[in-house]
């Protein structure tokens, strides 16, 4: 008994000398658990790559499907209660405020503040990583930010320039409907929040307490359901249209215009060449907007026991060339300003309108029922309005209510 | 003999009931798990109030008995049809079991594609032989849309009825046929007074079986149509799921779990009561 | 004549109904060996005008498909042997012996798997932690089984219900025991109904995905989850999917292919009156 706490007590003398660490340490494994759209992709390369530069760390990466975000969060609370959570995970601020609320978050601040690569992320990007409470939890690791895609040669056809307001939009997708053509691809169902929110909140009105249903807000939302119900720019099948129905629609031309963002941009060109671009989404009369900033954040959860190794892997995987590295596995867009400043992933076109977006991106409200809203309450009422079951009022009257009482 | 299988349901589905059945007394919220006041039925009074859960209980009627009642249509006469001597009798076999053989996602996906209003295949093929005037946007329509996810699960679950009927059929003695071809029967007397009672026992077990299967499984319409739109497809196992999980309510979503539970119960006291009777 | 009735009678419904089981499953496979241009060009052509491999080549050369297959293979196979194992003894006690309580107890079977399991699955994963269990064949195979035991010795009950009592019983007469009785008389005579259980055992536990989702990641991962890593947030693997699709569905038919042999038999008139 003596003995070994002798033995021990020699160990830590020697792994507190720091030429032993090398040798006297195990190394630390580390659980990251990811999702990329592409199960071809893996992240072995970047494992691989930090293994290397830190001997003392082992990554131990999980791919864990999506399942329109369901799955990932279900498995992700589960083994959070469980005690069984991983390291450091990829994470979506619609989780932030529940993830704060567990207590199962590690504040980055100290680490952010002493980290190098910190100023070559934007202060935007700082700021929308920042929690309620000033803190920062989440690293941004990737982003895009919403923007309308536009058939440069069907508005040329109709004698009619970019949209860049909301009149200008639907003068435009009134004249790009007919037959078996739709101005705009609306998203009803599954994720249609992000492309709603655009319209909702462009002239003005921000996702706050209140500013759900503030004059200009209700005033937008019956714009945006208006598109379907009344002036019909949209296809019938708009109320369950999730992300696959809207890309194959502009794909196969049926519709002209879509809100969508960077990670669909390539096959656009692949499949239109020239005749397709991507502009901010339309704005207020007096120039407001709001553009939905879609995060792809990393975290380290507060039972880590290795939080200092966790931390150098997500940092390590948002600097410079590696978040390139990353960012090309996962199909995003980089979120550091020296890989954006020669990013080749994309045409240029896409990344400028992604780039102009960002001093109007916004985020829903950092609350313990952001992930219902995106998941339940936003398509279950956003469809009964669009099906005329409710008024466009009553939907933002639900969402007030379901954010702050 | 019984004893092995019931220290398996025991450990591994009867702790983790009575562990949701008392969560059900309590406000769980998911993201608080520290916090856990006992509110006694608080839950179930709740969720009866709500008219969202009537809502789902309607949907979960409609939901059960089209879906039970079509596929078991189906596939009693496929178990039927395949009963009988013809050369390629062993290949029908084996393939009538395809659809039963994917993943609920896979059948999800296929079907919302081929029921697409742009995409779909079947739009294509009602238009081009003059049933349908125009595209139908199947599950964007509350009217259509609980029509499409349950032609997906009939599609999905007919062949069980085919595979445990047909198994069932082997069990009649041919002798019996024989005699009453003596008899003079014709081929309704004869599944009317032997095939009907000689696969009685098996009919209701396997309906039964269905029934609790289909009134519980929610992943086809989880990925058809979530629900909607709005909730014209939200049953009552995909509003508790989506109260705990998508909501965070736990104790909620357990109580709802545990009402369907006692629903389902009655249906099945009341077979057993038939079954004790004969 | 008779001929001609079979083939209007009996083959052509069967066409009708392979016709209905079939077809979305072919339109899958068309799919998947066509390139994904054809795929959102509306309205769809019924037939491919081109033909490429690159989606299945793609999907067993760079994903882990190949391995999912055997993942899940294994676990299946292992739950229709632990199924069959628990529910064949069970149920011949349900049918065999008339003991107090059974009635009750074997709707207690029931009633525990109308249960949710969506709702089961967070004590389930507490559970498999305290036992060291996730991540394991072992784990998934002990949940499937479970999860199915209910129905298969209910369904397995009424099949060996069908058996006349006499048989056994002179078996027993013969100075066989009880055991024997069941394994070597009752056993054999039941086959098609073992058979029919043991094809549901195998497809719900190939089907299987909350579970395998939840209990297992690094070492296991069947199909199912595999499939679901197709469908990400921004991208849906189209013709992956379409592939793993077409692929997924051919074990269960394959082994039914020669299980369904086993189906026909069961009762002589030779067994009855012996």
């Amino acid at each position: 008994m003596k003995r070994r706490t002798l033995l021990t007590g020699a160990a830590a003398t020697l792994a507190a000398t720091p030429l032993a660490r090398p040798h006297a340490q195990k190394p630390v494994t580390i659980r990251w658990w990811y999702h990329f759209d592409d199960p071809k992709a893996t992240p072995d390369e970047l494992v691989a790559a930090f293994e290397k530069e830190n001997p003392g760390i082992r990554i131990e990466p999980e791919n864990i499907p999506w399942g329109g975000g369901g799955d990932y969060d279900n498995r992700l609370y589960t083994s959070i209660i469980a005690n069984n959570a991983p390291d450091a995970a990829m994470v979506k601020f619609n989780n932030l405020a529940r993830l704060m609320e567990m207590d199962a978050l590690a504040p980055l601040d100290k680490w952010i503040d002493a980290w190098p690569g910190k100023r070559d992320i934007t202060d935007d990007l700082w700021r929308l990583h920042t929690a309620p409470d000033g803190k920062r939890y989440y690293m941004p690791l990737q982003y895009v930010v919403l923007y309308l895609y536009v058939r440069l040669d069907l508005l040329a056809k109709q004698n009619l320039k970019v949209p860049t307001n909301f009149d200008e939009f639907l003068t435009a997708a009134k004249a790009l409907t007919g037959g078996e053509q739709w101005g705009f691809g609306m998203r009803g169902g599954s994720g249609g929040h992000d492309s709603w929110m655009p319209f909702a909140f462009g002239t003005g009105a921000k996702p706050v307490k209140g500013g759900f249903v503030s004059p200009a807000a209700l005033a937008q939302n019956r714009f945006f359901i208006d598109l379907h119900r009344v002036h019909k720019v949209t296809p019938p099948s708009a109320p369950t249209d999730a992300f696959l129905q809207i890309v194959n629609n502009l794909k196969a031309g049926r519709v002209a215009m879509t809100v969508h963002h960077i990670s669909t941009a390539n096959t656009m060109v692949e499949t239109f060449g020239d005749a397709i671009t991507a502009v901010p989404v339309p704005r207020g009369p007096n120039g407001s907007g709001f553009a939905t900033f879609g995060d792809g954040s990393t975290c380290v959860f507060s039972a880590s026991r290795n939080p200092e190794a966790a931390w150098k892997w997500i940092s390590w995987l948002s600097t410079g060339p590696n978040n390139v590295l990353y960012n090309k596995a996962a199909g995003q867009m980089t979120v550091t300003t020296s890989g954006a400043a020669n990013w080749t992933l994309h045409p240029k076109r896409f990344v400028d309108a992604t780039v102009q977006s960002l001093p109007i991106a916004g985020v829903l409200p950092n609350l313990p029922q952001t992930a219902d809203f995106t998941r339940v309450v936003w398509p279950q009422n956003t469809q009964k309005a669009l099906l005329g079951q409710i008024q466009p009022d009553d939907m933002m009257q639900a969402f007030e209510k379901l954010f702050f009482g | 003999m019984l004893a092995p299988a019931l220290a398996a349901a025991a450990i591994l589905v009867l702790l983790p009931v009575i562990d949701t059945l008392w969560l059900s007394l309590h406000d769980v919220i998911l993201y608080r798990p520290r916090v856990r006041p006992f509110i006694g039925l608080g839950n179930y009074t709740r969720a009866l109030a709500d008219p969202v859960f009537w809502e789902s209980l309607t949907n979960s009627l409609v939901w059960v008995i089209c879906a039970v009642s079509l596929q078991f249509t189906l596939g009693f006469a496929t178990a039927l049809l395949l009963n009988r001597n013809f050369a390629w009798r062993g290949i029908a076999r084996a393939l009538v079991v395809v659809p039963w053989a994917l993943p609920s996602v896979i059948i999800g996906l296929i079907w919302t594609w081929m029921l697409d209003f742009n995409l779909g295949v079947l739009n294509n093929i009602g238009v081009l032989l003059g049933i349908l005037p125009h595209s139908v946007p199947w599950l964007a329509q509350s009217s259509t849309a609980m029509a499409g996810v349950i032609l997906a699960v009939v599609w999905q679950g007919f062949p069980f009825f085919a595979v445990t009927l047909l198994a069932g059929l082997q069990a009649i003695p041919g002798e019996l046929y024989e005699a009453a071809s003596i008899d003079g029967a014709g081929a309704w007397g004869k599944f009317r007074h032997i095939t009907l009672p000689g696969l009685a026992g098996v009919i209701a077990t396997a309906l039964l079986l269905r029934m609790i299967w289909v009134a519980n499984s929610l992943d086809l319409i989880l990925v058809m149509t979530g629900g909607g739109p709005g909730t014209a497809t939200q049953t009552l196992p995909l509003h508790a799921f989506l109260t705990a999980w998508s909501g965070g309510n736990y104790g909620q979503g357990s109580a709802l779990a545990v009402l369907l539970t006692l629903l389902l119960l009655g249906v099945v006291v009341s077979y057993v009561w038939r079954n004790r009777a004969e | 004549m008779t001929r001609l009735k079979r083939l209007l009678g009996t083959e052509l419904p069967v066409v009708l109904i392979l016709a209905f089981a079939l077809l979305p499953w072919i339109w899958m496979m068309l799919s998947s060996v066509r390139p994904d241009a054809e795929l959102t060009h509306s309205p769809i052509a019924l037939w491919p005008h081109q033909l490429t491999l690159i989606h299945h080549i793609e999907l067993l050369q760079r994903t882990s498909f190949a391995q999912n297959l055997r993942d899940s293979l294994i676990v299946a196979c292992g739950a229709v042997t632990l199924g069959l194992t628990l529910a064949l003894p069970a149920a011949y006690a349900f049918s065999r012996f008339r003991f107090r309580g059974r009635n009750w107890l074997r709707t207690q079977f029931l009633v525990i798997n109308m249960f949710p399991v969506v709702m089961l699955i967070l004590p389930l994963f507490v559970l498999m932690r305290d036992f060291g269990l996730l991540d394991t064949y072992f784990a998934l195979i002990a949940g499937h089984a479970t999860f199915t035991l209910p129905f298969a010795i209910w369904l397995l009950t009424s099949y060996v219900d069908g058996i006349p009592q006499e048989l056994d019983q002179a078996a027993m007469i013969d100075g066989a025991t009880r055991v024997q009785a069941m394994l070597l008389v009752v056993l054999p005579l039941a086959m098609p109904g073992v058979v029919a259980v043991g094809i549901y055992l195998f497809i719900t536990s190939w089907n299987e995905y909350l579970f395998a989702l939840m209990m297992t990641g690094r070492n296991v991962r069947t199909v199912t989850v595999a499939l679901q890593l197709f469908i990400g947030e921004n991208q849906i693997q189209w013709g992956l999917l379409m592939a793993g699709g077409t692929l997924v569905a051919l074990p269960a038919t394959i082994l039914f292919l020669f299980a369904q042999r086993r189906l026909v038999g069961g009762l002589t008139g030779g067994a009855v009156k012996g």
